[in-house]
């Protein structure tokens, strides 16, 4: 088996809003469109992905919370419908997901051996969370790449900052390892919204973008001023500033995934490619690229060589 | 007066799940005491609050008649299935979701096919409502409500069951301490993870079996605080505000670690 390698890692909020924007037959609720600025971020990744042709998907969301441990999806096949306890007017899909299983236990052993507690999750009737579904369907809404799903433990929320974060490198490095060892060609999707600020009532006709706006000034400029490092590739620099961001925008990056997704990738020193930017609910949302293989970075040439 | 009982129980499945497990198995056995002393009781509707059942826009009711399914923890899904069959006594809901409105408690009514039951309604209903005897009022925890707030909504339902002469058992579903083992343990050995914990839990189980409500709710921002206890003991106001002056101590049937954290069975004098 080859060595496998991590292809291109992107950020890939989750408001379900932008599946209901879209109206796939999937998602019940049906709506007259909204968001559009994210939904066509949305499609240009979508267009990328499908060039980058990888073996799996993987997704760290937010909303599996696991307070023991980092988990991992570990059944082949999970279906059901995912209704969102938040919005649960906008959101209630039908899923069906194929799970690279041999690849999430490779993840699990890789974190388990970087010294964190790593558990697959065997139970066949389990619901994965919304926020892996909305990724991975505005990211892939075909759903014919395996995936590997992984959850937050909320070690950031409960330890120190900067010590949850640092699990979350560990878990970045680990998930590295475990791709290079199946020989995968593997594109990590961090499911993060930026500014977290959002309205406390929801607009009465959701799609309504008259409505629609950053919900504070300072995180809007927060959330900027992090694009705009981001785009220049100055990775260290958004790294120094990320717990101060955090703090100041209430940034969904705490949960880790972001953190987690810049590891695996070794912290590329790169531009990342801007997708496009919108706000819902009031919250910061970016799609943005990072392609290893466009960048040098990744592709068969490097792997002849390693 | 429409309350004729009222409890306090933990939110972990653990008990539920793995009651084989010592500590676990007698926070289990508490909560089948109190799902008797419930009965005896004789309510029309039980009252669920739950602190597990997030809600951050609107303050979000049950408003689905009957709900049945099957429920995986997120956290703890090795241990098997939860599963659940739930009445909702919709018309006691519709009067506390308009009364909350009047009174400014932006709420709304939830009535959806799969929507996410959380696993401390699921808890409680199925020990202290076994075969789906009983109708529910099921309510959620909004993360931006305060004591106060939280406090309000307890009082509301109490007035509503009032006014539709309704007697009901308040549950409100929540922990103690909330410091969790973060790491594996051996869980026949799971204890308070840290004396100053256990200290505090006792203290507040201490003042609840006294019967000095006074004295109990002025040391609940601290006890919040320093124990870092499970949603800044919203559950306890929920208890405050139904109650309101019937608040007057009650019995712990069990006190008891779930992987550190700390959990207790009380079942209120009324
Ligand atoms: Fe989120």
């Amino acid at each position: 088996m080859s060595e496998g390698e991590i292809v291109a890692g992107y950020l890939a909020p989750h408001p379900p809003h932008l599946v209901y924007g879209e109206n796939p037959p999937q998602n019940e609720p049906k709506s007259r469109g909204g968001w559009e600025q994210l939904r066509w971020a949305y499609e240009r990744a979508r267009a990328s992905l499908e060039e980058l042709k990888p073996d799996v998907l993987l997704v760290h969301s937010p909303h599996w919370i696991t307070e023991q441990g980092h988990h991992f999806l570990g059944v082949k096949q999970l279906s059901g419908k995912s209704v969102d306890p938040i919005f649960p007017n906008l959101f209630r899909y039908t899923f069906d997901l194929d799970v690279d299983v041999e690849l999430a236990e490779a993840c699990c052993e890789e974190a388990i051996a970087l010294g964190l507690d790593g558990k697959m999750m065997r139970n066949p009737k389990f619901r994965v969370d919304y926020g892996t579904i909305t990724t991975l369907h505005m990211m892939r809404p075909q759903w014919d790449i395996p995936v590997v799903g992984i959850s937050a433990n909320n070690s950031p929320y409960y330890l120190k900052m900067e010590e949850g974060l640092e699990e979350m490198d560990r878990l970045g490095k680990s998930t590295r390892r475990a791709i290079e060892k199946t020989g995968r060609r593997a594109v990590l999707l961090a499911s993060n919204t930026l500014c977290h600020y959002h309205f406390r009532e929801e607009p009465e006709i959701p799609e309504d973008m008259t409505k629609e706006h950053p919900e504070t000034y300072e995180g809007y400029l927060w959330d900027m001023r992090m694009i705009e490092l981001l785009r220049k590739g100055e990775v260290k620099e958004v790294f120094r500033l990320l717990p101060q961001f955090i703090e100041e925008s209430f940034a969904e990056v705490k949960s880790g995934a972001f953190t987690w997704m810049f590891a695996a990738m070794d912290y590329p020193e790169m531009p990342g490619e801007l997708h496009g930017y919108g706000t819902v609910i009031g919250t910061g949302n970016a799609v943005m690229e990072w392609n290893l293989i466009k960048a040098g970075l990744a592709g068969s040439g490097l792997t002849a060589i390693a | 007066m429409a309350i004729v009982s009222a409890f306090l129980i933990p939110a972990s499945a653990l008990p539920c799940m793995k009651p084989d497990n010592p500590p676990w198995g007698r926070l289990a056995d508490a909560m089948e005491t109190a799902g008797a002393a419930l009965a005896e009781s004789k309510p029309d509707t039980i009252v669920v609050y739950s602190t597990g059942w997030f809600a951050v826009l609107d303050q979000l009711w049950q408003m689905r008649p009957h709900l049945q399914g099957i429920h995986v923890d997120h956290n703890w899904h090795e241990f098997g299935d939860l599963p659940f069959d739930i009445r909702i006594d919709t018309e006691l809901t519709q009067a506390a979701i308009d009364s909350a409105n009047e009174k400014g408690i932006k709420s709304k009514g939830v009535d959806y096919d799969q929507f996410p039951i959380d696993t401390g309604t699921i808890v409680a209903s199925h020990f202290l409502n076994p075969n789906n005897r009983l109708p529910l009022l099921n309510t959620s925890n909004n993360l931006y409500h305060d004591w106060e707030i939280t406090r309000d909504i307890g009082a509301l339902v109490a007035e509503q069951a009032e006014r539709l002469r309704r007697k009901i058992s308040v549950v409100a579903v929540g922990g103690l301490s909330g410091s969790f083992f973060r790491h594996g343990i051996d869980i026949s050995e799971d204890r308070i993870s840290s004396v100053e914990d256990d200290t505090w839990n006792k203290k507040i189980l201490a003042l609840i079996e006294a019967g000095d409500s006074e004295a109990l709710l002025a040391e609940c921002p601290d006890y919040a605080a320093a124990a870092k206890v499970d949603m800044g003991f919203k559950h306890m106001a929920f208890v405050q505000g139904a109650l309101g002056k019937q608040l007057s101590g009650g019995k712990v049937h069990a006190y008891e670690p779930v992987y550190g954290a700390g959990a207790a069975v009380v079942e209120f004098s009324i």
